[in-house]
């Protein structure tokens, strides 16, 4: 019988399948290897990455759900957040007792009971309110704080390259 | 897409790479051959020719990258990306960590053993990539045979050529004295205790793979496994610190694997024994899940997402329920409750109280109550079990959208208990005008169904708010019978209830209705048996439940007492005066003689004539007391017990 973490993403991408969550497109990269993962992410709506289409690749653990997934942009990001390679930076994705910025409290890290689901709308949200305090990447964060409009601007220019459109001037 | 640019430029500086030093050589060799004419003084040209040398290692250098290319091929096929990353990055290691070895070898510094080291980088790569490839045997639903013999093929081969090297090692060692073979031998018995790491991990998920059932002891054997395999490493890292130290000098080059190999035999240590002990507590104090649980719920594991039999299924002290298996995994990595985090292993007072104390199989009462305390804040508790379950938006203030569904959960497990409050708060009043209205003959109409306890405890609870609002046992204890119900704050009967119960509701908290105690399985009645402190919380918390059930039974009394004495009404069943006298002299004063009959608080007050009275008096105290209890006093206490049980029902 196949493994569990097999099982359980395995069941995961039907749900996803069966009830897309809005904004949100998952799947493995091949029916071969469920284990490594593609997504799409739209932009939340009323905020600066408004309209883009953000690729991302999501890698699990042979121990999933027991272990977190690693998450990174396959594009540009500009984001506190998000390292320059691509790779997010949240706490649903640590696992409890690694705490690369040693802030997290426990409650708000990776147990089995998340999902690919969560972890996609809670990088949604992160695009939508970045927290400035955890600087994956210090640059997007300094701009963040005290340069709101340029870091607009900058998203702005990340959500045209997504899309394919060139940028505005 | 960067990636696959950057994989084909790293194949195109490859294959130029290959290319430049192939020509190089053949200059080199024609060179020599036109120099020379004949086969050996143009070998003696080019060995004693140093930049023809060079060229010459180069190219054995690269004949070894191919020979690798070409073997992992038939071994492998191609390598998934992820593959080759982790190889890179462990070769990189193990290059510079030669490299530090050479300082300690300068003397012995020579081609031959720049080529067994090379060897040696050559074998560690396939080991690597062995462990990879049944790693990745967990994560792909096609496993071919041909995957199977290449593994076998492999591990078989690899295990042969780490023999032989350690053999080869071992002789020369003890034929010419400590040399660089120790190091060599060292580095083989660390290759083949991965080499048998793999072939045992291989071995374990081929069973897995071929059984038909889910085979739960798996993640215990791959732990063991782990446990063995470092302690292992570990005791060859210090036994060839400690040769190191004595023949030569400190192994720089081995500390940055040591201290790896160290710590994560210290992480598997204690995951091993912490796990122990959680699975240990799991399978003796939690109880299975019933299967009314598992309909709350939705009968999914949340684990594992699939679902659940009543019998393969564990309740946590925190009520959240999971596959047995799925926790037995969760558990060696973290002993917390996946949902809640509670510390499986160090469990809050609070919710050790309750979760010893078996919840009542037959109702689910015991459980709503201890789950949000609060009762009548209904849609606060809601709420506060949905912003527990949107837990999941890691530092950001947007729940996921499903991270109230759990929350959900938790109200749907609760529905009984937001019903039938209302609807006894209903019922009061009209129980109320009956009484007045109906003088005598059907006073016991408004009382709720004795055998209905939901309904029957409402009534009591309802009682006791018209006290003013006083959590139950201060209100008992400031009672000595007449003076309370002087002081009781209302002249108009039939508007009390409808006043009272939400001023004093609020304030209340409704004890746990004890369950019929027949019901109890042998396993919740040897927990209150322990003479631990979880079975004396037990015990205490049955008692306390028993002891506010009473209080509230005797302020009723009180109440209906002043009632009748208020609107004038006489003694009219005198048959239940006698019964009642008994509890009236110990808990109540004469008055009560003239209240009307009824046959809840007639029944519930001679019980609390003959045993509440003990409880009573040791109201406020009994945390002290009950510990200490003789074998006696629990026998005559578990007697009453039973008693109350059998006559609330």
């Amino acid at each position: 019988m196949a493994g569990s973490a097999l099982r359980r993403l395995m069941a995961e991408y039907k749900q996803l399948t069966l009830n897309p969550p809005e904004g949100i497109i998952a799947g493995p990269t091949t029916e071969e290897n469920y284990f490594e993962w593609e997504a799409l992410i739209t932009g939340p709506e009323g905020t600066c990455f408004e309209g883009g289409v953000f690729p991302a690749k999501l890698i699990f653990p042979s121990d999933y759900p027991l272990s977190p997934p690693k998450m990174s942009f396959t594009c540009e990001m500009f984001h506190p957040n998000i390292y320059s390679d691509g790779r997010v930076c949240i706490s649903i994705l640590h696992a409890p007792g690694d705490d690369p910025m040693g802030y997290e409290s426990s409650n708000e890290r990776w147990s089995p009971v998340q999902s690919v689901e969560k972890i996609l709308l809670s990088v949604i949200s992160m695009l939508a309110e970045p927290n400035d305090e955890s600087g994956a990447n210090v640059d997007a964060a300094k701009m963040w704080r005290e340069n709101r409009e340029e870091f607009n601007k900058k998203a702005e220019e990340l959500v045209r390259k997504t899309l394919g459109i060139p940028p505005s001037e | 897409m960067s990636t696959t640019t950057a994989a084909a430029a790293a194949k195109m500086t490859s294959t130029t790479a290959v290319a430049v030093s192939l020509v190089l050589s053949s200059c080199v060799i024609a060179n020599a051959f036109r120099q020379k004419k004949q086969f050996y003084p143009s070998v003696v040209y080019i060995c004693k020719s140093n930049p023809s040398m060079a060229i010459m290692y180069m190219q054995a250098l690269v004949a070894v990258y191919l020979i690798g290319k070409l073997t992992g091929k038939l071994f492998f096929g191609s390598l998934r990306p992820a593959e080759s990353e982790r190889l890179i990055e462990k070769a990189w290691y193990a290059v510079t960590e030669t490299c530090l070895a050479f300082t300690i070898f300068k003397d012995d510094l020579s081609p031959k053993f720049v080529a067994l080291f090379t060897l040696l980088l050559f074998l560690k790569c396939f080991h690597w990539l062995a462990e990879d490839r049944v790693d990745y045997m967990e994560r792909t639903p096609i496993i071919s045979y041909i995957f199977h013999l290449r593994i076998w093929l492999l591990l078989f081969i690899l295990t042969l050529g780490d023999l032989y090297f350690i053999h080869d090692a071992y002789t020369t060692t003890m034929a010419k004295g400590p040399s660089v073979q120790l190091v060599f031998g060292f580095e083989y018995a660390l290759l083949i205790t991965l080499a048998a790491n793999a072939g045992f991990k291989y071995i374990l998920h081929a069973v897995d793979v071929h059984s038909d059932t889910f085979w739960e002891s798996k993640a215990v054997l791959l732990l063991y496994l782990e446990f063995f395999i470092g302690l292992c490493k570990a005791v060859m890292y210090v036994v060839f610190l400690i040769i190191m130290i004595r023949t030569y000098t400190i192994p720089l080059f081995a500390f940055r694997p040591m201290y790896h190999t160290l710590r994560n035999f210290k992480k598997v240590f204690q995951d091993l024994v912490l796990s122990r002990r959680a699975i240990h507590n799991m399978n003796t104090l939690y109880p299975d899940a019933t299967s009314q649980d598992l309909q709350a719920i939705e009968n999914v594991c949340i684990i594992c997402r699939e679902d659940m039999t009543a019998a393969a299924a564990k309740k946590l002290p925190c009520n959240h329920i999971f596959h047995t298996s799925c926790l037995r995994s969760w558990f060696q990595r973290h002993q917390t409750c996946p949902t809640c985090r509670l510390d499986i292993l160090r469990p809050t007072p609070p919710t050790t109280q309750n979760s010893n104390i078996p919840a009542p199989p037959t109702s689910n009462l015991g459980r709503t109550v201890q789950e949000t305390p609060l009762t009548n804040a209904a849609p606060s508790s809601s709420a506060t079990d949905n912003s527990r379950g949107s837990n999941t938006s890691n530092h950001l203030h947007v729940s996921p959208g499903q991270a109230g569904s759990s929350g959900n959960t938790y109200y749907n497990q609760t529905p009984l208990q937001y019903q039938f409050r209302p609807y006894a708060f209903q019922q009061r009043p009209i129980s109320i005008d009956e009484v007045n209205g109906n003088n005598n003959d059907n006073s016991n109409n408004g009382i709720p169904e004795p055998n209905n306890m939901n309904e029957s405890w409402d009534a009591f609870m309802n009682a006791a708010g018209l006290g003013g609002g006083i959590r139950l046992p201060s209100l008992f204890n400031d009672m000595p019978g007449s003076s309370n119900s002087s002081n009781l704050p209302f002249t108009n009967i039939p508007q009390i209830p409808l006043n009272l119960p939400f001023v004093g509701g609020i304030a209340i908290q409704p004890p746990n209705i004890p369950p019929n105690l027949d019901t109890l399985t042998d396993e919740e009645l040897r927990l209150m048996e322990q003479n631990t402190r979880q079975g004396c919380l037990a015990r205490i918390k049955y008692i306390t439940d028993i002891k506010c059930m009473l209080d509230a039974a005797v302020v009723m009394m009180n109440h209906y007492s002043s009632a009748c004495l208020v609107a004038g009404l006489d003694s009219t069943d005198s048959n239940l005066n006698s019964e009642t006298k008994t509890s009236d002299s110990t808990e109540n004063d004469e008055q009560l003689e003239t209240r009307p009959p009824s046959n809840v608080s007639s029944e519930t007050d001679s019980n609390a004539g003959s045993g509440g009275g003990v409880t009573s008096s040791s109201s406020g105290s009994e945390d002290q007391l009950l510990p200490e209890e003789t074998e006696q006093q629990r026998v005559i206490r578990l007697k009453r017990l039973e008693k109350f049980g059998s006559n609330s029902m």
